[in-house]
């Protein structure tokens, strides 16, 4: 009887599959306590009609809320912050944005969000999100078009 | 048909390599010409005695041949073996190089993942305050399965 051979052609895109999996989850997994802060820059506008990859998954949301026909991600910044420690976050257009995590109740996460222009004080609120949730802040004018801030924790 | 002409074809007619017709002509010359029936007989005798002589010599010559045939065949199987094996190497070549891959999607994966695309579990946000030195700030809620927006306003523009 002869033994079944493997089959090399399934076997490594599942192992590669299973290694990015793991890369990504390593990557993206926060420490007991801290927060994973996911910002994404995109600049909103009439010229042209393309969607940056990186926005795939938001195009039909984007396209319904918004009158804009081009969506591209000018930044993308991603950092690690405990409860209390304020992460800055530069952006476009001499604007900035301090963001901070407060202490939340269970699976939630609660953020102190401030965005600023200069020395004016453009914005300042508090989030309370699911871990894997997203907001979005817009409005703040871009040579282009506008400038709209994606804010996501884990 | 003369007897020169019949002569030339009488071995092939022995060794079968004529057509009906000529093998026909040539057996019909031979019974009627008694010098060439002689050299058919002795063409006849010569050929059974090369075939009496091969028989015995391949008769003697068995064992060796048997030897022979051993050597040839372990021969065949010493390439072969070769083969099963360069194949075994084949079917798990994927391993060490699936191994080599995973390192590289490991050490070139971008940690910064600024080319990753969003994928938010959930757009459900509780908005405790919100505050404006210089713009005007609007929350906007267009229902459970769209983003919150929260759009600045600044000297009317946007």
């Amino acid at each position: 009887m002869t033994r079944p051979e493997p089959r090399p052609g399934l076997v490594l895109p599942a192992i590669a599959f299973l290694v990015i999996l793991l890369a990504t989850g390593v990557a993206e997994a926060a420490p007991p306590g801290s927060v994973v802060v996911d910002i994404g820059v995109v600049v909103a506008s009439n010229q042209g009609t393309s969607i940056d990859p990186a926005l795939s998954a938001l195009r039909t949301k984007l396209q319904s809320m918004f009158n804009y026909s081009s969506y591209k991600m000018l930044d993308r910044m991603k950092r690690t912050l405990a409860v209390g420690e304020t992460g800055e976050f530069v952006l476009p257009g001499g604007r900035s944005m301090r963001v901070t995590p407060v202490p939340a109740p269970g699976t939630k996460v609660r953020l102190a969000v401030q965005l600023l222009e200069g020395g004016r004080n453009l914005l300042t609120t508090t989030l309370g999100l699911s871990r894997g949730g997203m907001v979005l802040v817009g409005g703040p004018p871009y040579p282009s078009g506008v400038m709209i801030l994606l804010i996501s924790a884990e | 048909m003369d007897c020169k002409k019949a002569l030339q074809m009488i071995q092939n007619e022995i060794d079968g390599r004529l057509l009906p017709s000529e093998a026909a002509e040539i057996r019909r010359h031979v019974e009627s010409c008694g010098s060439c029936a002689t050299e058919a007989a002795a063409y006849r005798w010569v050929g059974e005695m090369l075939r009496l002589w091969t028989a015995s010599r391949a008769g003697e010559k068995a064992p060796e041949l048997d030897a022979l045939w051993t050597r040839v065949r372990a021969g065949i199987d010493e390439r072969k073996q070769p083969k099963e094996s360069a194949s075994w190497v084949r079917r798990w070549l994927w391993l060490p190089a699936g191994a080599a891959l995973a390192v590289l999607v490991l050490l070139f994966y971008p940690s910064d993942v600024s080319r990753a695309p969003f994928h938010p579990s959930s757009f459900e946000v509780a908005v405790e305050d919100l505050e404006s030195d210089t713009a005007t700030v609007a929350l906007v809620d267009k229902g459970n399965d769209l983003p919150r927006v929260i759009w600045i306003i600044e000297n009317d523009k946007t």
